[in-house]
């Protein structure tokens, strides 16, 4: 037990700071932000090159196998200077072929990915954007060798710029233990796929994507035909994991931002700082910004462990989702008037983590989570010990 | 980064819980519940002994004062057991951080080996009437006179000073330097001639409040001082140091299994309650607004274990604390306010049922836990105070 950076954990997140502060500035941020792709290209292959991309691919397919906790602190400084590249999106359907895909779709997908020449996504939500297998009603009809698919999917990151998206379809209806979902590999650019852009707080990628009569072939499934939804629930749980590094790391430095204003601001003639109630809004930060850290990192943890990460998952994000956004609010009143201006930069902090705060389940979602966890399952719950586990 | 435990150190716990299923009689069960001596009586005396000669007592203390020189994490597992039963074993709020780090060669080889086999206990003197989280305004008198100290004074609620063998106090030695830097700290046996114990009765003392209640604390103490001689060997650190000696040990005492515990055992004790209990066929766990309050507050509490972890991390590490003692104690007890709080209103009148009504629940333990719950965020530094040393110390704000 040390729950503290190992030194090289704290090697990796110096030189990523180092790296992405250099490289995107609030100028890139905002220029992105109008930018018909989203993301600049050449940043996209600079971390390639770094191996950012490949970092918890394995090996034999390109990257370098390392834990997902590092790609989390990689995530974090991403979000520190929120980077604008589809690398949420793409890791998360990246890791989940990593664990599930075939060696074909791996060999077809990954290496591609590790060196920085193909985009994912994923799409799950749709018009009931809960996360769970009920909401699910894109309908994929077996068509001979292969699937046809309509409906719509929701809230779709970077689907402009993805060349394969890992989708959830209903293949069958609901029946004793399974969910009737599937995974499916799709092209984005194939026919009778169509994305409409969605314009979000944080001015980032967003679709509406509508499938009319898709056909996809037997080698687009992913895992087990009707048995997807277990696959789907450990996407959301890494994908949750990695954005909630995304939003502790964005919250911090939107933290960082507040303390440097109150030292310097005068006001009643001495530093906003040294009132009492300042200091004790910029303690609550803190406090906020370090809890969201290690409910996030101990999540990682235990997936990197191979343990029930689950509960983990959802405390994290139920804790980000209101504390994170606490931090970015309080450091938008600290700054007063100013904050307010389109042409300060703190609002591209605060629009982000905002939006981030409303995806991959929301606060009471997670919760519904938890508490099932707890109440549902018979047994005496201790903190700091696994859960009683139902049969 | 490492959040588990190593397999010697879940051995660890197993063995403790097994010592302690073999080892916690019903005479020392019946001495904590009469609260004679704080629960800290003869059984309980014999108990630490035992337990001192498996070498659990100051783990993470050097071996040449009787401790192992081991990790704080094993220390840690060994409190979390006792305190799970209601027991107090070394560790967390004992003085030994500042007498390690501050004191004497015969102080160290005196005091520890002590407290290790429970004979030395602390009492903590440091509060007086008219300096509480303003502690730097504390006037008990310590005056030089020879090889002596001479102390006059009161000191207000020195809780174990009724059953301790010593004191742990702060006096004033310089009243002309500023504030800080004419405070010394003394270590005084308690059966020094001059010393007065008078006791103060807390809200919690009638209807006593049942075991593991946060803050159930019945009584605590005035004490007086009036020409109490002592030798200047007494001193712990530097004439005039003892500020700062005080306020690392204040910081070293917060961390552990006790202040983390108090403040989440009652997250626990409501799951495991809904699931086994209901009103009349009405289950509070079924209730989609308990459900979702029951979650926030577990997540805060994991936050709190969360603290607790990284403080014994970063004391494992050589300790350089900024202000994650105080972070911690910020969150653990106001998170503890607010679970006990809405634990009262998923329970509702029945919250209200004292330790010795009739239709109570748990012996009123959450009845009595709203009354005592929000103390912990007043002593041993106010979440107020603490929050002031995250800006200052922490942020680098400047005072006011
Ligand atoms: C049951 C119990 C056991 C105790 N045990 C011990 C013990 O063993 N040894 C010991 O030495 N003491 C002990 N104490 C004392 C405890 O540490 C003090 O009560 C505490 O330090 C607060 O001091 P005070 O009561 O004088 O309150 P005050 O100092 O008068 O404070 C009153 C309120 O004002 C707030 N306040 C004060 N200054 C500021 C500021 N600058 N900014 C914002 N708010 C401020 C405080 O946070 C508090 O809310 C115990 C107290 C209790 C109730």
């Amino acid at each position: 037990m040390d729950i503290l950076p190992s030194e090289e954990e704290q090697m990796l997140k110096n030189v990523a700071r180092e790296f992405l502060e250099a490289e995107v500035s609030t100028a890139l941020v905002r220029e992105m932000e109008l930018d018909g792709l989203g993301y600049p290209p050449a940043l996209w292959k600079q971390m390639a090159d770094l191996g950012w991309l490949g970092m918890s691919i394995p090996e034999q397919f390109g990257g370098q196998g390392l834990p997902i906790t590092y790609l989390g602190l990689i995530l974090e400084e991403a979000g520190r200077v929120m980077a604008p590249v589809p690398l949420h999106s793409t890791m998360v359907a990246a890791l989940t072929l990593a664990a599930i895909g075939t060696d074909q779709q791996k060999q077809d997908i990954l290496p591609a990915v590790s060196d920085g020449s193909m985009v994912l996504t994923w799409a799950v939500q749709e018009r009931d954007a809960r996360l769970i297998p009920d909401a699910i009603e894109l309908d994929a009809k077996a068509d001979g060798d292969g699937w046809i698919l309509n409906g719509t999917k929701m809230f779709v990151d970077n689907f402009v710029v993805a060349e394969r998206c890992l989708i959830a379809a209903r293949t069958s209806p609901k029946s004793g233990s399974s969910q009737g979902i599937s995974l499916f590999i799709v092209d984005p650019n194939g026919n009778g796929v169509n994305q409409t852009a969605l314009v979000t707080l944080a001015k980032d990628k967003q679709s509406r994507v509508d499938f009319k009569d898709h056909r996809i072939e037997r080698t687009a499934l992913v895992g087990e035909l009707d048995e997807g939804w277990p696959l789907v629930e450990a996407m959301l749980d890494r994908g949750t994991a990695l954005l909630c590094c995304q939003m502790v790391g964005a919250a911090r430095k939107d933290a960082e931002m507040a303390i440097e204003y109150a030292k310097n601001r005068v006001a009643f003639g001495r530093p906003i700082g040294s009132f009492q109630s300042v200091q004790h809004m910029l303690a609550d930060m803190l406090l906020h910004v370090d809890g969201g850290e290690m409910l996030t990192f101990e999540a990682l943890w235990k997936m990197d462990e191979g343990l029930p990460a689950s509960v983990e998952v959802s405390q994290a994000k139920a804790f980000c989702n209101e504390k994170c956004e606490s931090v970015v609010r309080t450091s938008q009143v600290i700054h007063g008037g100013i904050g307010f201006m389109m042409e300060f930069d703190l609002h591209l902090w605060f629009r982000r983590v905002t939006s981030w705060s409303l995806r991959l389940g929301t606060t009471y979602d997670h919760r519904a989570r938890i508490a099932s966890a707890l109440l549902d399952v018979p047994g005496q719950v201790r903190l700091g010990m696994p859960l009683p586990m139902g049969v | 980064m490492d959040f588990g435990y190593t397999t010697e150190q879940q051995d660890l716990r197993q063995e403790v819980r097994k010592f302690i299923d073999e080892n916690v009689s019903q005479g020392l069960l019946d001495e904590m519940e009469a609260g004679e001596e704080g629960g800290r009586g003869p059984e309980y005396r014999e108990l630490v002994k035992k337990v001192a000669d498996k070498g659990w007592i100051g783990i993470s203390w050097p071996k040449e004062y009787g401790g192992q020189s081991g990790s704080r994490i094993d220390q840690y597992i060994v409190e979390e057991e006792f305190m799970r039963r209601g027991i107090g074993i070394g560790g967390a709020g004992s003085g030994a951080p500042a007498i390690l780090a501050a004191g004497t060669e015969e102080q160290k080889e005196y005091f520890i080996p002590g407290m290790i086999r429970g004979e030395i206990i602390f009492a903590l003197g440091f509060t007086e009437p008219q300096a509480g989280a303003d502690l730097a305004g504390l006037q008990c008198r310590a005056v030089r006179d020879g090889d002596d100290f001479v102390i006059n004074g009161q000191k207000m609620y020195t809780s174990a000073a009724h059953y301790a063998s010593h004191i742990y106090m702060m006096c004033r030695t310089d009243p002309d330097a500023p504030r800080h830097r004419g405070i010394s700290i003394f270590l005084i046996p308690m059966d020094t001639p001059g010393i007065t114990v008078r006791p103060l009765w807390t809200i919690q003392s009638d209807p006593p409040a049942p075991p593991g209640t946060t803050y159930g604390m019945p009584r605590t103490n005035e004490t007086f001082f009036e020409n109490v001689r002592v030798p200047a060997s007494c001193m712990l650190g530097e004439e005039n140091g003892g500020w700062y000696v005080g306020a690392m040990g204040l910081n070293l005492d917060r961390v552990g299994a006790s202040r983390y515990l108090i403040s989440v055992r009652r997250d626990e004790d409501i799951v495991n309650w809904v699931k086994e209990n209901d009103f009349n066929g009405y289950s509070p766990a079924e209730n989609p607004a308990v459900r979702d309050k029951i979650a926030e507050m577990w997540t805060e509490a994991q936050v709190c274990r969360l603290m607790t972890m990284r403080s014994m991390s970063l004391v494992n590490r050589g300790g350089n604390f900024t202000y994650e003692g105080s972070a911690e104690k910020v969150w653990a007890p106001e998170h503890g306010v607010k679970t006990t709080e809405a634990i009262a209103q998923m329970l509702g009148p029945y919250a209200q049922l004292l330790s010795n009504s009739e239709e109570n629940i748990e012996d009123g333990l959450f009845a009595h836990n709203l009354m005592g719950s929000f103390q912990s965020g007043i002593n041993h530094g106010s979440v107020q105070i603490m929050r002031d040393q995250m800006a200052r110390r922490g942020l680098g704000m400047p005072r006011g």
